[in-house]
């Protein structure tokens, strides 16, 4: 039996689905999943739409070692104590950026036949114009140094010289059922309320969401995979998408008319510390073409059923991570309204 | 009148395949043919090579006469843009015993979307002559394939490309829009290797259409830097509203004014071609040629662009 442990912040919910992917799409191999976190927050949750049943078994299954991370003498000896075959490590961001050395020992320890995948959000590739003109991003691009992100890139880099057998996992926008990260969340709160959707500047931008599901899905895919082998993947949809189709779509899956867009210069306001806009303002996607040509992974979600996917079973039942707020908006539509009479 | 160019290509004696290549004369993809026939060529052993190309000129209408009864295995069309134009090429090769029928179609018969790229089976523009011709080739022959192209570079290509951006050199460059539209411009040596590989492997390229296109899109702004790094000059973009400023868009910028990105996803898969496309390094060749062959001395009138700059209140260094 493979033991197969996760270090995930409590905060990000598709860990649930991940698990519970991990445990089933698995059953054959007996793989037995651990979660390690820091226990601030149940580490399951019933997935929308599971039954009850489903739910307390994989509940039954799946260990919890709780600790903090940052606590490097117990995660190396705990770790290595149980002698998991496999380490799944969300988010690799804080842990480096306080210390790397810290990460080296972890790794090491864990037994060189240990499978170490990682899961980044896709780094920033670089914010000289030039080089993001061209587009898809592919794995064999240059990565920005600069990045807010650079702990990951640290991360693959650490990984590639340790000599532990490793995977990494580049998404970009994650959506799906769930979501911690209010994407097309802050779509629907527009779309419930019947409000104006403000989108920055011309709304061509093209950005790329892939559903979780399909996300889970690669991570099982690269477990024992040869080919997976100290390779990065991007994982996401097939297809692109503009912000102004992104809110289209969204109206679609959640059968919606389709919204009024009302596309505003940034610059002309001072939203302080709110964010008015959840995707970053330039175009950002990436070619999947590699995971699926060496892993044979293809998402299962086109956008619009992805998006009805999660509407169904998160934001139409009531559920949603962050309360509307609109004062942003109002700010918009107020200079716009202004501008007209 | 159009040019028609037939040669005799084969990788060995057993393999040898004559292909036919009716070429159009104007157009931003008559370049596709001169590359195609000068790879097939080169493609050959000696013996082959020395047999050459023949070119002949003559109405496609009339082409069972213009080639004075001669027979081929490939029939490439790189001439017409619909079923009124191509009917007559398509029912010669068929009657004539063609085994393959070729046909250089266009990525802009796609319905536009907001979920880009654009991959083979997309939906098209159902009035768009090209379709028209699409249909009909499927309909007559048993194995075809169909090339779809965007926009290309490479000497010889009759519609400037990158030639508009290093015209502007010291001036500024006005591009419609917010200037983020995603295009495709490949090196028609891509193009090219797409064809040929159609023409070894008739099964695999069997019955299929390809986006005949580049591995990467690229912005229009992203162009313009591009083409002025490749010059070694700065860049002054301006952007412009057409409708406010009065401008046919068409007119005043030799691309789509949208997002028009087409994917090669079909070509990888089936023909496992590879794109070998780098803007950076192709336009400093591109740039050297168009200097070699003296335009950047030529004097040139910008009466649309003016007419933009003016309405924009953007001053032009004499």
């Amino acid at each position: 039996m493979a033991k197969l442990v996760v270090l995930q912040p409590t905060k990000q919910p598709p860990i649930s689905l991940l698990s519970s992917s991990l445990s089933n799409g698995t059953k054959l191999c007996q793989i037995q999943v651990t979660l390690f976190t820091r226990g601030k927050a149940p580490v399951t949750q019933q997935l929308p739409g599971e039954s009850d049943s489903d739910y307390s078994d994989f509940k039954s299954k799946v260990l919890h070692l709780k600790r903090d991370r940052q606590d490097s003498e117990f995660v190396k000896s705990s770790l290595s104590a149980e002698g998991y075959d496999v380490v799944y490590d969300i988010n690799g961001t804080r842990l480096l950026a306080s210390n790397s050395q810290y990460r080296f020992i972890c790794l090491k320890p864990v037994s060189k036949r240990c499978q170490y995948h990682t899961l980044h959000d896709c780094i920033l590739f670089c914010c000289i114009n030039l080089k993001s003109d061209i587009l898809p991003h592919c794995e064999v691009d240059a990565v920005d140094p600069k990045s807010r992100h650079k702990g990951k890139l640290n991360t693959e880099s650490l990984l590639e010289t340790s000599g532990v057998n490793w995977t990494s996992l580049r998404p970009v926008y994650i959506y799906g059922p769930l979501n911690y990260n209010p994407v097309e969340e802050w779509v629907f709160h527009h779309l419930k309320a019947g409000r104006p959707i403000p989108i920055r500047n011309s709304g061509v931008q093209i950005t790329q969401l892939g559903h979780v599901k399909d996300l889970a899905t690669a991570f099982v895919q690269v477990l024992g995979n040869e080919k997976a082998s100290k390779q990065v993947f991007n994982i996401s949809g097939e297809k692109y998408i503009t912000f102004d189709g992104l809110a289209k779509a969204c109206a679609k899956a959640g059968g919606f008319p389709e919204p009024e867009i009302i596309h505003y210069n940034p610059k002309e306001f001072d939203f302080g510390k709110k964010k008015a806009f959840p995707f970053r303002d330039q175009h950002f996607f990436a070619s999947v073409e590699k995971a699926k040509h060496v892993l044979g992974w293809k998402p299962e979600f086109d956008l619009v059923e992805g998006l009805t996917d999660s509407y169904n079973l998160d934001f139409s039942r009531g559920t949603y991570r962050k309360e509307a707020d609109f004062s942003t908006d109002d700010m918009i539509l107020n200079k716009s309204f202004a501008l007209q009479s | 009148m159009s040019c028609l160019r037939w040669i005799s290509y084969g990788a060995a004696a057993a393999d040898k395949k004559k292909v036919f290549i009716l070429n159009t004369n104007s157009g931003g993809h008559a370049v596709i043919g001169f590359y195609f026939a000068k790879e097939l060529l080169g493609s050959g052993h000696e013996e082959i090579t020395s047999a050459g190309g023949k070119t002949v000129w003559g109405d496609p209408a009339d082409v069972g006469n213009v080639v004075a009864g001669a027979t081929f295995d490939v029939v490439l069309d790189n001439n017409g843009k619909d079923l009124d134009t191509v009917r007559p090429v398509i029912d010669w090769a068929k009657s004539s015993g063609v085994k393959h029928f070729l046909f250089i179609s266009s990525a802009g018969i796609y319905k536009p979307t907001d979920e880009p790229p654009h991959v083979e089976g997309d939906v098209v523009k159902a009035d768009a002559g090209h379709v028209g011709v699409e249909k009909y080739i499927a309909e007559v022959f048993g194995s075809w394939a169909v090339f779809r192209p965007q926009y290309m570079i490479g000497s010889g290509n009759n519609k400037d490309c990158e030639e508009w951006f290093f015209d502007h050199k010291n001036r500024p460059v006005p591009i419609p829009g917010s200037g983020m539209q995603l295009t495709n411009i490949a090196h028609v040596r891509d193009l090219s290797s797409m064809l040929t590989l159609a023409v070894e492997k008739p099964e695999a390229a069997s019955c299929n259409i390809f986006n005949c296109v580049s591995n990467r899109t690229v912005t229009l702004d992203g162009m313009a830097r591009l083409c002025a790094e490749a010059a070694g000059l700065p860049v002054e973009i301006v952007h412009y509203d057409p409708k406010a400023v009065g401008a046919d868009a068409k007119k005043a910028f030799p691309f789509r004014n949208m997002h028009f990105y087409a994917e090669p996803k079909a070509p990888k898969d089936r023909l496992g071609w590879e794109g070998t496309t780098n803007l950076q390094d192709d336009l400093k060749e591109r740039f050297k040629e168009y200097v070699k062959i003296g335009r950047d001395k030529k004097p040139m009138q910008f009466e649309i662009d003016d007419k933009i700059l003016e309405a924009l209140k953007v001053p032009v260094a004499v």
